[in-house]
């Protein structure tokens, strides 16, 4: 194994060095940097240029000045970009977290969703609802993104920060709305028209009457979930998961998950007058921590018997009230910063608003969510692909012998799809989950660029936009490593995880 | 060096419904190419698909006519639509320029007819789609089939070569060829896109040969005498032709989104060649006031791809029936939610 891992190694750093020489020559011939002084008036314009061509040694041929930027490279120093004079290093170490910002929420949102719904489209296959999501994800992978993310920009920031400044809803827009979105929403149900018709019925009218009161109470100028909310919306949570992991048969996992949201809620008073304006990160991890650990004990002292799925109930309900808690608190501040950004809230640009200066740790994160908004919707879409790959991958095992034995043994369906089935799905996946990890850092070339987004992936397009050598090899070399890292710890992943594939030596 | 990963030994294959014997009525006395159409017959919206983009590039190619030969002397079939893309027609009957009916797609500023830009884009990008996705299923096949095929030292060799192209960014190679060879058209960049395109098709068919090759019928007609080129073209090709020809079609609707996306960046089609990606980039600020310029290259990249999508999804159902479940009763009784009783019964 070890040995396997050296080889490997040594090996990537070979490739790593022939695609950056590659890259090089390839950036090399990509323009002339100096094209745009060439035309300038300026006087000056031939020192200039001869300065230029000695810093940034364009004399030397490519193929051999490649050598002159790696002996600087390897010993970490990338160099100046070119129209600035700035040291690379410091560039990329603060694009770096802006992509990481933007990219992670988007890809764990995208690989819970396309997996949930991968699965649920796989043990439901050819149903109402495993079409719907065939055509859906097929006609996400069809969305350019930038096509997408101007309609996202128009109809969810500009019109949604128009709507706000009288937010009511009129009686046909809302019954629209709710028609729609209990659509939606029955066609999860299963079984027969009539049941699927009442569940659409009794959705519809608790929609336009939630609407009707959000209006009424002008709730998108002045939200708010108070701890009534949470409490409905925490059981609401728990008995859904308890239904997904153990069956509401299971009355230890019910209570479980029910002491769990009661316990959140005990903490909901605490945790609202201790986190003022001048909270910060440490107490949010505290939270979430004393949270998830009560949580767990509560799931392991409510049972003797089985105590995996009754813990697992008991800590996502925890979860999920700690999160409406502090979405709540996030709510609260959002009339300040309604005023704070002019009454535009939902921004189309950037990744921060420079005319807030404030040290409310509220404020600030709302300001984060509210750009975060546009960008993580639509790079959240790629969820599409995680779903075809997990239903496909979930099919596959469906049809194996062990589910066969499994159900003929008399194991209740829930049993065999979490315990036999999910777990030997997902491991086709963990490839695809390591080239998403890598790519993270790449950041997103397209998305960066639309919504204003300084990070990593505009980085790259302007270096290449700008001829800027130095920039775009600190770039690449990054990514190109990151890659080649992704291909072997995947390969490693799966060896470790499915036994039956084997390192061979 | 060995082959680093190996699958053990595929044996099980199931065959659909082949424990009741009932589906396997259907496909009696049928050939296995006869099978697989069937199959695919039976997939109404692959059908819908492929029906779609047949007549679409018929319409296409016959709207604008066909462009061959070089910019001094052309070689111009004249299509049925009446203003070709570079013309500048006068203000229709809509003062902004929008839809009407000698201009189904409306003008630009300056006059010129939407539609032959549209269809002139749509052109070319199904032009870039094919040359890609064939350019790159070739060396994907060849690449993936011989290092799966051979394995130890070739297969090595190659899958750390497969792991150097992934690396090389795909903006950089849009970038590379506009600078070089921008006035040579867009047939270089396909090209030279689709040189790059390959390696996870090529990661796949590898997977499939590795498989494959350990197979009976493999060792048999090895016992037979026959060669390592009549085994891999005979024997393990036609078997792996299904994934073969399933990634392909996705690798077409991925590529037409991937020149879309480096025409945005303005690493792809450059003026004056259109495309639809190009177009919408040019008119995305227009969306507002034109709408109809941001809307219909949109729609039209989404056709195709959800199409060709449909399609490949429909050859994937034809060729490996493997992921086709026939649905028991007891699973039916836990989609009709009634399963507590199944289970106390």
């Amino acid at each position: 194994m070890l040995a396997f891992i050296g080889r490997r190694l040594s090996l990537a750093l070979l490739i790593l060095f022939g695609s950056t020489y590659l890259t090089y020559q390839l950036a090399a011939f990509s323009g002339d940097p100096l094209a745009g002084l060439r035309e300038s008036t300026d006087p000056k314009k031939d020192v200039i240029i001869a300065e230029l061509t000695k810093t940034l040694q364009l004399d030397v041929p490519p193929p051999a000045r490649y050598f002159l930027w790696l002996q600087k490279a390897l010993t970490g120093d990338f160099g100046n970009t070119v129209i600035l004079r700035l040291p690379v290093i410091d560039q990329i170490a603060t694009a770096i977290p802006v992509t990481l910002r933007l990219v992670t929420t988007a890809a764990i949102l995208s690989v819970v969703i396309g997996i949930g719904f991968g699965v649920l489209s796989a043990i439901r296959q050819y149903s109402r609802l495993d079409n719907s999501l065939t055509l859906l994800s097929f006609f996400l992978f069809s969305l350019p993104i930038f096509w997408i993310a101007v309609m996202l920009k128009e109809f969810m920031a500009i019109r949604f920060n128009d709507f706000l400044v009288n937010p009511t809803i009129d009686i046909w827009s809302n019954i629209l709305i709710s028609a729609v979105l209990a659509v939606i929403i029955s066609g999860f149900v299963s079984g027969t028209r009539k049941r699927v018709l009442i569940t659409w019925a009794i959705t519809f009218g608790s929609l336009v009457t939630l609407f009707s009161l959000a209006s009424v109470t002008a709730w998108f100028r002045f939200p708010s979930m108070g701890i009534f909310g949470i409490a409905i919306l925490g059981v609401a949570c728990s008995l859904g998961f308890t239904n997904i992991f153990s069956g509401l048969g299971n009355r230890k996992a019910l209570g479980a998950g029910l002491a769990s949201v009661v316990f959140g809620l005990i903490a909901y008073y605490p945790f609202q007058s201790l986190a003022g304006p001048g909270t910060n990160y440490e107490l949010m991890i505290a939270f979430a921590v004393l949270m998830l650990s009560s949580s767990y004990f509560i799931g392991y002292f409510f049972t003797k018997i089985d105590k995996g799925p009754v813990i697992r109930v008991s800590m996502l309900s925890a979860f999920m009230v700690a999160l409406f808690t502090v979405t709540d608190k996030l709510m609260q501040t959002w009339d300040a910063y309604f005023k704070l950004s002019d009454g535009r809230p939902i921004q189309t640009q950037g990744s921060y608003n420079i005319t807030i200066k404030t040290n409310d740790f509220w404020i600030n994160n709302l300001d984060l969510v509210t750009h975060l908004f546009l960008p993580t919707t639509a790079l959240a879409l790629g969820f599409a692909g995680y779903l075809r790959y997990s239903r496909a991958s979930m099919l596959e095992v469906l049809n194996m012998d062990y589910i066969r034995t499994a159900r003929a043994k008399g194991m209740p369906e829930r049993e065999v799809v979490l315990r036999h089935a999910i777990r030997n799905a997902m491991l086709p996946l963990t490839t695809l989950l390591t080239f998403e990890v890598a790519g993270l850092i790449g950041g997103a070339i397209i998305t960066e660029g639309i919504f204003g987004w300084r990070g990593m992936g505009s980085l790259s397009n302007e270096a290449i936009q700008s001829q800027d050598l130095n920039l775009l090899m600190a770039t690449f070399a990054i990514s190109a490593f990151l890659t080649i890292m992704a291909t072997l710890v995947a390969d490693l992943l799966y060896s470790v995880l499915d036994p039956r594939i084997r390192i061979r030596k | 060096m060995a082959s680093l990963l190996k699958r053990k030994k595929n044996t099980q294959q199931p065959i659909e419904g082949n424990e009741t014997g009932s589906s396997n009525l259907e496909v009696l006395g049928l050939s296995q190419g006869q099978i697989i159409r069937k199959r695919f017959f039976q997939h109404k919206p692959a059908v819908a698909g492929l029906i779609f983009m047949a007549c679409f590039a018929i319409f296409v190619y016959t709207a604008s006519g066909i462009h061959l030969g070089t910019d001094a002397n052309p070689l111009t079939i004249k299509g049925w639509w009446q203003f070709a893309h570079t013309d500048l027609p006068p203000q229709g009957p809509c003062a902004d320029g929008c839809p009407s009916a000698t201009h189904p797609m409306g003008q630009l500023p300056n006059g010129r007819d939407y539609f032959s830009l549209v269809m002139r884009g749509s052109e070319i990008s199904l032009m870039i789609m094919i040359v890609i996705g064939g350019l790159s299923a070739l060396i994907g096949t060849v690449t993936g089939a011989v290092a799966g095929f051979f394995g130890g030292i070739i297969d090595s060799v190659m899958m750390r070569f497969t792991d150097f192209i992934l690396t090389v960014p795909f903006i950089l190679i849009g970038a590379v060829i506009g600078y070089n060879l921008g006035n040579f058209g867009v047939f270089p960049l396909a090209i030279f896109l689709g040189l790059f395109i390959w390696p996870g098709l090529a990661r796949l068919v590898r997977g499939e040969f590795l498989s494959l090759r350990e197979r009976e019928f493999v060792d048999a007609a090895r016992v037979a005498g026959a060669s390592n080129r009549r085994i891999i073209f005979k024997h393990i090709l036609p078997n792996s032709v299904g994934v073969i020809i399933v990634s392909t079609t996705l690798l077409l609707s991925s590529s037409i989104l991937l020149e879309s996306g480096l025409s945005y960046l303005g690493f792809g089609v450059q003026a004056p060649d259109v495309s639809l990606g190009a177009l919408i980039s040019t008119y995305q600020g227009e969306f507002i006031y034109a709408p109809w310029l941001f809307w219909w290259p949109g729609v039209i990249i989404i056709a195709i791809a959800l199409s060709i999508n449909f399609v490949g999804d429909g050859l994937r159902d034809a060729f490996d029936p493997r992921q086709r479940r026939r649905i028991s009763r007891k699973e039916r009784a836990v989609e009709t939610g009634t399963r507590a009783q199944v289970n106390k019964s």
